[in-house]
């Protein structure tokens, strides 16, 4: 069948607006040369991304699981012991702290992330310069984590930015912020680096709310609350969900801001700072004399991505809602 | 997943006609605490930029002395001590070189798969795409134990090309996935004219779908060009010859080095400034395009 028949099917003017799934329906009755040459074409073009996907990462992903069942230091024969790895995990303090703080900084940080970038996209959105503080905010999303690290550090370090700026105000010295409170601390510091991306995420779905629904909250006497509450809210929740996932997924990868206040190459952070993703890191390449527990840290890897995972489909269930339509 | 696709063609707000006088946010001193902190965090990050900006121009000792001070005089040898000590020099070469090759070949392989993509109607693309979706949650540090293995046997740990290959691998699942959605939103009748005109599939393509995409296209390679200028952990597991160490690896060898040689904060923040340079200039050309890119990506 020619491509002007398949024209003719669909009247032109509905053409543009045309969805992809009718589209489809269209290309099920009658397939044109056009179809016929996009799946001549599919696998050569979808090859070398599949086949560098398939070697470099999906791959390696699988090997994780495989390893995960073995006892194995990279150079020797693996040794399978079924799911010792496991076991072992479970009695790890070790583990079980960084797995929980892994935890702590996907809820406690998420809530804050969302709790603060939900608050300032409320003053933002009606106020001046909005475009500047945004781009400023949203800044810290592109420099280096350990950049941010080593800053963040300076600051609240003995003699540092802190300390010795409000000595200079005659305010006394503050509790040891690194020494005792490192774990605090760097919650804070995650949460101001990553608050640019979500306040930014958020403010998007906001603009997309018709003020109109505002003036009608005006004449109903809504409280900002209830602004918030009853049209604010469920309209960005589509948006909302998402960014959680994101930040879900984003969590997890965290690993170069807390590695840094190690302070140097050869030396891990405090266990009790550690995440799932330093975990793995200080079991096999990380510290001055690596582990090399290849099988022991694939284990982790892999229960630290079930659980997410788990999660996530958690997330998604408990926040689906009906979409509404605005 | 389906709800991360970035949409170009989203509708734009209608401009507001008139000031309403409708509030959204908060209302009151409710309101004015909020502009007081919202402004007060802006002035936190333009003033963590500037405390950088100044103090990598200070020698060490008056910074110890007291972090909050002024560059008087300029000291411009902690860049000379930077680059030769801390060997940011070389590592600056090779993090460009890896920025600049890596994003391209990311290009290179995306853009014709994220094509084939978007525009096939058959089942198993769905599935495809899928696959590449289930990457992006998938952390480096789950795949890094078996790729350091799989380098190892070809010889490429302690190479750059080494890690070259891992940068690509990590970044493909990202680079497909957005670029998909860019497609995804081009309109179909140039190409389909483009075939009636007798082009190949792959000169339609070239010659029309890329330069389409040509918006698309530009961010997602800044994106992954800000990733891998700033990617440590698979340097910091695959690199150890400090000749091939790449910049943020060369920032924490530089603070280890310290412990033995002595501090020196303002060779350290010289340093600094060599890793958030590029990235500030990059921000202030491209800003809008790097922020709409992340953003788009979730919202919609």
């Amino acid at each position: 069948m020619s491509l002007a028949t398949k024209h003719r099917e669909v009247p032109t003017s509905a053409n543009k607006s045309m969805t992809n799934a009718a589209r489809r329906r269209a290309s099920a009755t009658s397939e044109s040369p056009m179809e016929k040459r996009r799946r001549r074409t599919f696998w050569p073009f979808l090859a070398p991304a599949l086949v560098a996907y398939a070697v470099l990462f999906l791959g390696p992903a699988v090997a994780s699981f495989v390893i995960s069942f073995t006892k194995w230091d990279g150079i020797g024969t693996p040794e399978p012991v079924g799911f010792e790895n496991y076991s072992r995990l479970l009695g790890d303090s070790v583990f079980r702290q960084a797995f929980g703080n892994t935890m702590v900084i996907l809820l406690v940080g998420g809530i804050a992330v969302f709790a603060v970038a939900f608050a300032l996209t409320m003053v933002l959105r009606e106020m001046r310069g909005r475009k500047f503080i945004r781009n400023v905010v949203f800044f810290p999303t592109i420099i280096s984590p350990v950049v941010l690290a080593i800053l963040w550090g300076f600051i609240f370090q003995s003699n540092g930015l802190l300390e010795s700026g409000l000595g200079s105000l005659g305010i006394p010295k503050g509790p040891n912020w690194l020494g005792e409170h490192l774990f605090l601390i760097i919650i804070i510091g995650l949460v101001w680096i990553n608050l640019g991306l979500y306040v930014t995420i958020l403010m998007a779905a906001v603009d997309q709310i018709p003020v109109y629904l505002y003036e009608e909250c005006a004449l109903a006497g809504a409280s900002a609350w209830q602004r918030f509450r009853y049209v604010t809210l469920p309209l960005t929740w589509d948006v909302v969900t998402a960014a959680a996932v994101l930040w879900t997924i984003g969590s997890l990868k965290i690993f170069e801001f807390i590695y840094a206040f190690g302070g140097t190459t050869a030396d891990m952070p405090p266990t009790n700072v550690w995440n799932s993703a330093l975990f793995i890191y200080g079991k096999t390449f990380g510290g001055r004399n690596p582990a090399f527990e290849f099988g022991y840290a694939s284990a982790a890897a892999v229960v630290t991505v079930l659980a997410v995972m788990v999660f996530v489909v958690v997330l998604q269930r408990a926040t689906r809602r009906d979409p509404i339509e605005f | 997943m389906a709800t991360l696709l970035p949409q170009e063609t989203a509708p734009k707000r209608p401009r507001r006609q008139r000031p309403s006088t409708a509030q959204i946010g908060a209302t009151g001193k409710v309101r004015s605490v909020g502009i007081v902190l919202v402004w007060i965090l802006a002035a936190f990050n333009i003033g963590a930029l500037v405390w950088v900006l100044m103090t990598a121009l200070r020698s060490h000792r008056s910074i110890f002395e007291s972090p909050w001070g002024l560059p008087i005089p300029p000291v411009f040898s902690n860049f000379t001590t930077a680059l030769v000590e801390g060997q940011f020099g070389v590592a600056a070469l090779n993090t460009a070189l890896l920025t600049i090759g890596g994003s391209i070949t990311l290009l290179l392989l995306a853009a014709p798969a994220s094509y084939a993509l978007a525009r096939s109607t058959r089942k198993v693309s769905g599935a495809v795409f899928a696959l590449f979706a289930l990457g992006m949650g998938i952390p480096v540090q789950v795949i890094i134990i078996p790729l350091y293995v799989l380098l190892e046997k070809m010889h490429l740990i302690d190479s750059l090309w080494g890690l070259f290959l891992a940068l690509v691998g990590a970044g493909i699942p990202f680079t497909v996935i957005l670029l998909t959605g860019f497609m995804r939103s081009l309109p179909l009748e140039l190409e389909e004219a483009s075939a009636l005109d007798g082009c190949t599939s792959l000169r339609t393509f070239w010659q029309i779908m890329l330069p389409l995409a040509r918006s698309g296209i530009i961010t997602v390679t800044t994106l992954n060009a800000i990733n891998i200028w700033n990617e440590t952990f698979l340097a910091l597991v695959l690199i150890q010859d400090t000749d091939k160490q790449v910049l943020p690896v060369a920032l924490l060898n530089f603070i280890a080095l310290q412990q033995f040689n002595g501090a020196d904060y303002g060779g350290l923040f010289a340093g600094v400034l060599v890793l958030v340079l590029p990235m500030i200039l990059l921000y202030i050309w491209l800003g809008r395009r790097i922020i709409e890119g992340m953003t788009l990506g979730a919202s919609k």
